[in-house]
């Protein structure tokens, strides 16, 4: 990988792994690496043990979303989902269980997927991309179950509602549709650049960043981040975060969020900045907590740099991975 | 009388009996009639004294009966003693120490508070010179037996004990060469064997022994800790107290750049990790307060890599550090007599310094609570010592000021003379102004009131300069055309006005003319000029305004050439009765000069018959009806009119 390579690298999915000791992170080349926490993590961590142990290239465009069943991790690029087994890859061996694509409409452009979810209820994975339709898979099978169509440009981010069995999607259009997987219906849609508390105008409408926690709901992108009551369907905060919100994610008490700016943005629920935490990327499009291990309990956030860094103490960067 | 020789034994055993008489009295009478009684010489029997006080004392210990009180009682006596002059004064401080000696700790602590409450009295000057070695062996013996963590309020009490007893200068008190606690040394886990976490516990357990250190028990996985652990940040951030302990070390390069890197990495995560402003904290510390009764437990620091996260987030432990870069940089940048000669810093060094003070001050106002507060009071400590350091580097002076003996008479001071050339105070009185052009200027005139009024300031030009040219076209002989008079010319004319108003009484005078042009008025005013103008005009400022308003011009003219006193004087009453003498009959004449009415003129015929008396009732009547304008030169003028030209040249003349 020569210097120009990585200079012009751009990280945009990441996901660690069942066991919680390696973290897969994938970047615009269309590669995907695989960093050993425990090693870095460890009392005789150096620089060496910064750098992946294994890289392979996975897909033929940009790794769009990355997503770890019990098993196996799954990559999105273009068009297409792949499936790679954990245990092969720790081994070193590269070579995708499956790889399928969505039934596409037309032939002639294949688009991309930008993001994934896991239905554990049912055992499906909702995929949205480039063809404005989120596509239920059965991980089972293999199969397209249904397709979700509605939004009018192509979908962003997707996020599932355990509990109600619902996929939310969210999509350049500036809306965010809540579907049922059972009936394939849009059960809600919201506009969220319609609402005067939100809309940012100067920056657009389209909505890149989605997260829900049952009750709650963060989506931000062009309008501000805010947080909204699934119940009532109202803004209930907005975040006065300057830059465009690319992701965000409850933790704990607080709300995690990074997008344009150097930073990650730590908010409360009711609607204060807390602190930011400066780290490398000058802009951060995925932010990961690694839930899967307690002793490997860390932050890491990707960007627009070949930097992957990671925290130990939300508070403060312990140090970068690099691919 | 032969001198007995003195016994001993004797009297030690008499001094016994009586100091425990004494004990039990509670008064040093028995010891000092004992002292009267026994022959022998002062020193002597005062040696005596003490060694039986001593000889008490340790027998009240030996015994382990009495209690504090006793002791602190027999010492009293002894105090009694001394200021009675019957024993030396090191005694009581002998008896203390014994007492000490042989004490536990916790009933020194009674001791001490004695000790405490009597400083007055060591201070004294009894008993200070002999005391004070002893006072202080004493309390470094004690301070050597406690321990600083677990007795660290009597250790304080011992210090401040000291420092009221001795001087500021007392020099065994300093750290006067500046030297560091080198053994002060932190420890913490190096590298990785060293550290516990992780690790099997492979020693061998004994039966029944349950081993509780790392939290390991029987399980065959290693116990792995909870959290993730920055080990980076940890080894950096410990190594750094080495630097604290002995900074000598950053005068090497090495050292330095290593210092650098661990300090610049430590203050970007204190800057970047932000503490939480106070809901937490400031629950705990009234938890704390609480609880430990304002007693703030302070352990040498934990190095734990464990506690590492909950360390950083703690703000006094945050001000422990920053406080020590602080008092780092301070020694680092000042001059101490004690460093050596290579201890420098060189300029790169010292910017870097002055820029990390102003970050770590910053940081210190941003750590809850009272930040900016706490920062103000680090700065203003540190720089009140940069006064101690300056004391010491001077050997410690004194800090009692001598009286300053008044014996020079005091000289009278002389007055500093003002430079030559100053202010034009020189010889040729010159003002210099430092550029040749403005020296030259100002040096013009020495008096700038007396420029001013000089002479050829006068830029106004007299009648005759200026009216020259008018009067000369007015003359009709030269037949100028209207048209062509400068009179007609409205700056002219301007002028003329302007010029009028300051130097022509014409101008002042009212008329019934009515004028309906200005060049038309400035004719008239031409041609009256140029009747005058032949004639000398006396003065060209002629003062404006009050002059006297006689109605006809004409009299102006006349008068002008009287001299100036007469014209202002009063007609005296014999100057009147020579006119009216010689006006005789014809003053009726003179009375419709004088303007007099018909009224008046009847009211002189009836008043008296005699002509020479009408002339001078009208006279009189005239004066009184001017009043201060009843002057001599009115009348002439009057006379004048009515052709009584004699009269008013003799009138004149007197």
């Amino acid at each position: 990988m020569g210097l120009i390579e990585l200079l012009h690298m751009s990280v945009f999915s990441q996901s660690f792994s069942p066991c919680g000791k390696f973290l897969a992170a994938g970047n615009n080349y269309g590669e995907i690496a695989l960093f050993s926490l425990s090693a870095a993590l460890g009392p005789d961590a150096n620089e060496l043990s910064q750098k992946p142990i294994l890289t392979f290239t996975a897909h033929e465009g940009p790794v769009f979303s990355l997503l770890s069943t019990d098993s196996h991790l799954l990559s999105a690029g273009n068009g297409e989902i792949s499936a790679w087994s954990w245990a092969e890859l720790i081994k070193k061996n590269v070579k995708a269980a499956w790889t399928r694509r969505p039934n596409y409409k037309s032939s002639l452009e294949i688009p991309e997927i930008n993001a994934m979810a896991l239905n554990p209820a049912d055992n499906s994975l909702a995929v949205g991309g480039g063809d404005n339709n989120v596509h239920i898979m059965d991980l089972e099978n293999g199969a397209f179950k249904s397709v979700l169509q509605g939004h009018t440009d192509y979908i962003h981010c997707l996020s599932v509602r355990e509990r109600a069995s619902e996929v939310l999607s969210g999509g350049e259009d500036g809306a965010v549709r809540i579907w049922d997987t059972r009936t394939s219906q849009c059960v809600h849609c919201v506009e969220v650049y319609k609402y005067e508390t939100c809309a940012r105008p100067q920056h657009g409408k389209w909505i890149s960043c989605l997260t829900t926690d049952s009750d709650w709901m963060l989506c931000g992108g062009g309008p501000s981040l805010s947080l909204w009551h699934l119940r009532s369907m109202s803004p209930t905060s907005v975040f006065p975060l300057s830059g465009c919100q690319r992701q965000a994610t409850f933790y704990q008490d607080m709300i995690l969020t990074v997008g344009e700016g150097q930073c990650v943005s730590h908010c409360l629920m009711g609607g204060e900045v807390k602190a930011q935490i400066p780290c490398t990327p000058h802009s951060i499009n995925t932010l990961a907590i690694n839930t899967n291990s307690t002793e490997h309990r860390v932050l890491t956030v990707g960007g627009s740099s070949d930097h992957i860094d990671v925290f130990t103490n939300l508070s403060y960067k312990a140090f970068s991975l690099r691919f | 009388m032969t001198t007995s020789l003195y016994n001993f034994i004797d009297a030690k055993d008499k001094f016994a009996a009586s100091a425990v008489s004494a004990l039990a009295g509670r008064t040093s009478k028995p010891l000092i009639n004992a002292f009267n009684q026994i022959t022998g010489n002062e020193a002597e029997k005062k040696t005596t004294l003490d060694q039986s006080l001593r000889g008490v004392l340790g027998d009240q210990i030996v015994e382990q009966k009495a209690s504090c009180d006793e002791y602190l009682a027999l010492i009293y006596i002894s105090i009694e003693a001394v200021t009675e002059g019957i024993c030396s004064a090191t005694t009581p401080f002998l008896l203390l120490g014994d007492v000490l000696d042989c004490l536990p700790l916790d009933q020194c602590d009674k001791i001490f508070s004695f000790v405490e409450e009597n400083v007055s009295t060591w201070k004294s000057s009894t008993f200070y010179s002999a005391g004070k070695n002893y006072l202080l062996r004493m309390c470094n013996d004690l301070l050597r037996r406690l321990s600083k963590s677990q007795n660290t309020v009597f250790c304080g009490r011992i210090q401040l004990f000291l420092a009221r007893l001795f001087p500021l200068s007392e020099k065994s008190g300093l750290n006067l060469q500046s030297q560091f606690n080198l053994e002060n040394i932190t420890v913490f886990n190096k590298n990785e064997q060293e550290s516990t976490l992780g690790q099997k516990h492979t020693e061998e357990k004994e039966d029944g022994m349950e081993v509780e250190e790392g939290e390991m028990g029987e399980e065959e996985v290693p116990a792995t800790c909870s959290i993730p652990i920055d080990y980076n940040l940890y080894r950096k951030f410990w190594t750094l107290q080495d630097y604290f302990r002995n900074p000598l070390q950053c005068y090497e390069k090495f050292s330095w750049m290593t210092f650098l890197k661990y300090s610049d990495e430590t203050l970007a995560v204190f800057k970047s990790f932000k503490l939480d402003d106070m809901q937490a904290s400031k629950r705990k510390l009234e938890e704390l307060r609480t609880s430990a009764g304002e007693h703030v437990y302070f352990a040498k620091f934990l190095t734990s890599e464990k506690l590492m996260d909950l360390q950083l987030s703690d703000s006094n432990f945050r001000r422990h550090i920053l406080l020590q870069y602080l008092i780092l940089f301070q020694y680092l940048k000042g001059q101490v007599k004690f460093k050596s000669s290579n201890c420098i810093l060189n300029d790169d060094q010292t910017a870097w310094i002055e820029e990390t003070t102003k970050l770590v001050h910053q940081l210190l106002k941003e750590i809850p609570p009272e930040g900016e507060k706490f920062s103000a009071m680090v700065e203003h400590i540190l720089n009140t010592e940069e006064n101690w350091n300056g004391w010491k580097n001077e050997g410690c002076p004194s800090f009692v000021k001598e009286r300053v003996v008044d014996d020079k008479p005091k000289r009278p001071v002389r007055k500093r003379q003002a430079p030559e050339d100053f202010l034009g105070k020189g010889p040729d009185r010159k003002l210099f102004m430092g550029n040749d052009e403005l020296t030259r200027l100002w040096n013009l005139h020495a008096d700038n009131m007396e420029a001013c009024k000089s002479d050829d300031r006068e830029f106004m030009p007299s009648l005759d300069e200026f009216f020259a040219e008018a009067i000369e076209q007015a003359d009709p002989t030269n037949m100028v055309e209207d048209e062509y008079k400068v009179v007609r010319n409205s700056n002219y004319g301007w002028r003329a006005l302007r010029l009028l108003s300051r130097r022509s009484p014409h101008f002042f005078q009212p008329t019934n003319q009515k004028f309906k042009s200005l060049a038309d008025y400035l004719d008239s005013m031409v041609s009256k000029l140029a009747k005058e103008l032949p004639k000398d005009i006396p003065s060209e400022e002629i003062k404006t305004g009050e002059e006297d308003d006689d109605d006809n011009g004409d009299n102006l003219l006349k008068e002008s050439n009287d001299s100036p006193s007469m014209q202002s004087k009063m007609v005296s009453n014999q100057q009147m009765d020579d006119v009216a003498a010689k006006l005789g009959a014809k003053w009726k004449t003179l009375a419709g000069q004088l303007e007099m009415k018909a009224s008046e003129l009847r009211e002189i015929e009836t008043d008296s018959e005699d002509v020479d008396m009408q002339a001078k009732l009208l006279l009189v009547a005239w004066q009184d009806r001017e009043g201060t304008q009843a002057t001599v030169e009115n009348l002439v003028s009057a006379l004048n009119a009515a052709s009584f030209t004699q009269i008013a040249d003799n009138l004149s003349e007197a």
